[in-house]
């Protein structure tokens, strides 16, 4: 049945294609999408936001079992002791760290997603972040990320002359931006482009290096430096840096918010950004993991207090605002005899923002008993990353086709976790 | 291809670009001959750079020096956290830091002595495979006790073996403290063991304070390992040895965990050296890759490692990255298969593999001569020794290697970084490369002493001034379109100072010079 009615969509796109109009609506239909189409100019568009927890975030520790006495059984050392998680449904909760993040909860603008995870098996973070970010899990060949795809196949929503649809922050472009489509890698926002004190011998010095670098032609170097340079000339023109955080917000010190302050800079600044791409790291716990207190837990409460902030920083437009947390893998439901967690299978995801059907902890929960474990030893995975990074797709950003966004995969909206509101 | 091409080429690829000059000095010379001495570099004079080592004063400390020092800034700063923790908000690291920024300073100093080794040595191939066996071989200098044990890794672990035989330094690697350290095997212990004495637990390796990512307050209760870890036993295999897909299983694995178990580190007051604990040791049989391996304390692991590295998926795994460093980000078949040869033929002589890959009609093909783009590394050092500047011993030089995407022993993941351009072209970091060529070249890049005279004279004669800017820094391979375009730009500049710097930091920040090939 599913397959018939994506055949005839499929099908029927084309013609429409062929008549010059865009067959959006029926992809709608498809995914359950009733939300208008976004318009091309002005600030209603919609925006995902990325954030990879790289290192592999034990997913237990995070949105917590703790109605589940096997938890505790396995976890004697590092378990969140049941009076300090911040229950959220009588058998989960948040660890204490990510108590700022209670108030999201409570207004149902964020959701948790439990073992959730990839259909391989690998454990190797470089394996399972490479298959996580270029949407294929098994395929290594996979030159470029599903965004990028995403970009190259949903024309329909690029911002007319923008470079800023697709942003990483961090010095490197990471794999799941890496492709056809134009994208950004922006380190520090108020730094992007040639750093001459006087104006005019900055322009012109970057117009001759933008004129150096025509005449490459094709190649990373060129289209590298192009997009750079279409950059450093809409910057110029919106000034994100004349955004400043909202009255009374905060952002923890360290690099997850000072990007995410960033984000929130280009967001106000309506340069086109359709999606942004930031890196957290430090989840790789193998030893003294801590329970309330520790690694794990300094990492949480900033990742707690960077979200907090940011949706507290954007105000009203978090109504358009999907913040989508991703990593590679969970960590082993026993702890090892380090205090700490080694690589596992299935995890946990957060979203955050206005269109998220919020307030629950989504995914099927499979159980932590010996027989329900992925071999024997992790979290089993019950929702295919690809599910869910195809229903945020689909339903917030209105991305028309998933098939050519996750090749090999058939994205089924009766799979889709049920992150995002259908209005 | 001319004998100055083949020189360039050479210059590019098996040291850190030419200095002004050097490109003649090698087609003279020979360039066959010239990489015949680069592969047997204790006979070349590196006097120069001996005499600047001399003010890095980390070559003065040995482990135990810094793993005492380390001690006593990590009890300065727990004394500091509980006293913060009676007063006030005791999750602030950055207030507790002031110990501990020595070490920074000290790691610092490592980045900057690998610039300068690489930017002056003679032995320039030898500090390119120093170079490529750290990153294999990566060890995060971030992650606690790594701090004071990465120096001793560099100069007594990788530097001595980079041009020897895989498996030796294979070894050195499994047993040197910083990796048992980095990927946890230090921990690795078998189910129920227990120490034949009271088990005082060492700060920092089973203290009861731990030194993982973060360095924040931790539990305190009295913690030692009671399980295996099975964190080294897979990088080794998937990363140091056979490949991601070397055709191994999650129960090798655990076997080849089960091996090392015991592998570990001696406590710093006594030098922090490797120690292998018979009592933490697995003394069951263990079965892997067809082996079996009867309860034979410490050589049980030294018989796996001298048997990987000797696995045709070793080999070619190593191979292939080899390639990608030395000749194309997606090498040839052809050089990747002559270095699996030399491997095989010469059981692992590291020499022999660069040998044949050098030799390789591949390593010569006009498509490869022009394929590769400098990582941050490479173009930063060849930068430097283009206009023959000295760096000195302030890590300056090394933060902008860091802002062009790659700081040095930083990467966390166990890859290291990767080989293949498309991690390090992108465009904020290429703007970060104009801008340090524009500071090069202005005389304002922090860190290093340029003195532009000696190598391009000032002069009001445009077409002249380019001219030398391409034979002196780009080898005479700059394109026509970049000559013209740097020609346009001095148009209105008349100062020949300033002129100088225009056209060198755009020669240096523009296309031709990111590339280890000829721009034309």
């Amino acid at each position: 049945m599913t397959i018939s009615r994506r055949v005839f969509v499929k099908n029927s796109g084309l013609a429409l294609v062929s008549l010059g109009m865009e067959p959006l609506f029926l992809a709608r239909a498809v995914f359950g999408s009733y939300r208008p189409l976004p318009s091309l100019t002005g600030s209603d568009r919609p925006i995902l936001v990325c954030l990879f927890q790289r290192g592999a975030v034990d997913g237990l520790n995070m949105i917590v079992p703790h109605g589940d006495p096997l938890y505790y059984e396995e976890r004697p050392r590092i378990a969140v002791p049941q009076n300090t998680v911040v229950d959220l449904d009588g058998h989960f909760g948040l660890h204490p760290s990510l108590a700022p993040l209670k108030e999201l909860w409570d207004n149902k603008s964020l959701a948790a997603i439990h073992a959730v995870g990839s259909p391989d098996s690998t454990r190797s973070h470089f394996d399972a972040q490479d298959y996580m970010e270029t949407g294929t899990p098994g395929v290594k060949a996979t030159g470029d990320g599903w965004v990028n795809r995403y970009c190259s196949h949903d024309r329909e929503h690029a911002p007319p002359g923008t470079p800023f649809r697709a942003v990483a922050f961090g010095p490197q472009l990471p794999r799941i931006l890496a492709g056809s489509a134009p994208s950004l890698a922006i380190d520090d926002l108020q730094a992007f482009g040639l750093r001459v004190p006087q104006e005019g011998a900055r322009d012109k010095l970057t117009r001759a290096f933008e004129e150096l670098y025509e005449g490459e032609g094709t190649g990373l170097l060129a289209s590298s430096s192009r997009e750079g340079f279409d950059a450093i000339q809409m910057l110029k023109r919106a000034d994100p840096n004349q955004y400043r955080p909202a009255t009374g917000v905060d952002y923890p010190q360290g690099r997850l918010g000072r990007t995410l302050l960033q984000i929130a800079q280009l967001i106000k600044s309506d340069v086109g950004l359709e999606i942004a791409f930031a890196d957290c790291s430090g989840w790789d716990t193998h030893v003294n993991q801590g329970s309330n207190e520790g690694q794990l837990a300094a990492r949480l409460r900033e990742l707690g207090l960077a979200l907090s902030a940011f949706s507290r920083d954007l105000g009203d437009r978090m109504s358009r605002v999907v913040v989508l947390t991703m990593s590679e893998f969970g960590r082993t439901i026993r702890e090892n005899g380090n205090s700490g967690t080694d690589h596992g299978h299935a995890t946990a995801m957060l979203v955050m923002g206005g269109p998220v059907n919020g307030g629950r902890v989504l995914g099927r929960w499979p159980g932590l008993s010996v027989e329900q474990r992925f071999e024997e030893r992790d979290v089993a995975v019950t929702t295919d990353f690809r599910d869910l990074f195809g229903e945020v797709l689909a339903r917030h950003l209105g991305a028309g086709d998933l098939s050519p966004i996750f090749p090999g995969f058939s994205p089924d909206p009766q799979r889709f976790p049920g992150a995002i509101k259908s209005l | 291809m001319t004998a100055r091409d083949s020189a360039l080429h050479a210059l590019n690829r098996l040291a850190y670009g030419p200095r002004p000059g050097e490109v003649d000095s090698v087609a003279r010379y020979g360039v066959m001959p010239w990489i015949e001495r680069q592969l047997d570099p204790d006979h070349l004079d590196d006097k120069l750079l001996q005499q600047r080592e001399h003010a890095f004063k980390i070559l003065d400390y040995d482990r135990g020096d810094l793993a005492q020092r380390y001690r006593d800034a990590q009890r300065e700063r727990q004394r500091m956290q509980r006293e913060l923790a009676q007063t006030e908000d005791s999750m602030r690291p950055d207030k507790i830091e002031g110990p501990m920024r020595e070490f920074r300073e000290l790691g610092g100093e490592l980045q900057q002595l690998a610039i300068v080794r690489a930017t002056l040595s003679e032995r320039q191939l030898r500090e390119v495979m120093v170079d490529f066996w750290t990153n294999h071989f990566n060890v995060f200098v971030g992650k606690g006790a790594d701090r004071f044990l990465l120096p001793s890794y560099i100069e007594q672990t990788i530097r001595p073996r980079v041009l020897g035989r895989f498996e030796d330094l294979l070894i050195a690697t499994a047993e040197s403290p910083a990796m048992l350290f980095y990927l946890d095997n230090a921990q690795s212990v078998a189910p129920g063991s227990a120490p034949p004495r009271p088990f005082r637990p060492f700060s920092p390796f089973f203290g009861r304070r731990r030194f993982g990512m973060n360095e924040m307050p931790e539990d305190r209760r009295r913690q030692r390992p009671t399980g295996i870890n099975e964190n080294y036993a897979r990088e080794l295999l998937e990363l140091h040895t056979l490949g991601v897909d070397g055709g191994y299983t999650q129960q090798d694995v655990i076997e080849v965990a089960r091996i090392f178990t015991g592998w570990s580190i001696e406590p710093p007051e006594r030098g922090a050296g490797f120690v292998f604990r018979d009592w933490a040791h697995d003394h069951g049989t263990k079965h892997v890759f067809g082996l079996t391996f009867h309860d034979d304390g410490k050589d049980e692991g030294v018989r796996l490692l001298k048997f990987l590295a000797m696995q045709h998926a070793t080999m070619h795994h190593v191979s292939a990255k080899l390639c990608a460093r030395f000749v194309a980000d997606e090498p040839p078949d052809g050089c990747v298969d002559a270095a699996v040869a030399a491997w095989q033929k010469t059981r692992g002589d590291i020499r022999a593999v660069l040998r044949a890959i050098f030799t390789s009609p591949d390593f010569w093909s006009p498509q490869v001569v022009r394929s590769k783009v400098k990582t941050p590394f490479e173009f930063v050092v060849s930068a430097v020794r283009a206009v023959s500047a000295d760096p000195d011993t302030t890590p300056r030089l090394a933060q902008v290697v860091a802002r062009l995407g790659e700081p040095l022993y930083q990467q966390p993941a166990p890859t290291g970084y990767a080989e293949t351009e498309a991690h390090w072209v992108n465009s904020g970091a290429l703007l970060a490369r104009m801008n340090a060529a524009v500071a090069l070249a202005g005389g304002r890049l922090p860190g290093i002493d340029a003195n532009l005279d000696a190598v391009i004279p000032a002069t009001t004669d445009h077409s002249q001034l380019i001219d030398m800017v391409d034979e002196r820094i780009l080898g005479g391979t700059m394109s026509a379109h970049t000559k013209s375009v740097i020609l346009d730009q001095l148009a209105d500049v008349p100062d020949p100072l300033q002129a100088r710097a225009l056209a060198v930091g755009l020669a240096i920040g523009g296309p031709d010079f990111q590339k280890q090939g000829t721009g034309r």
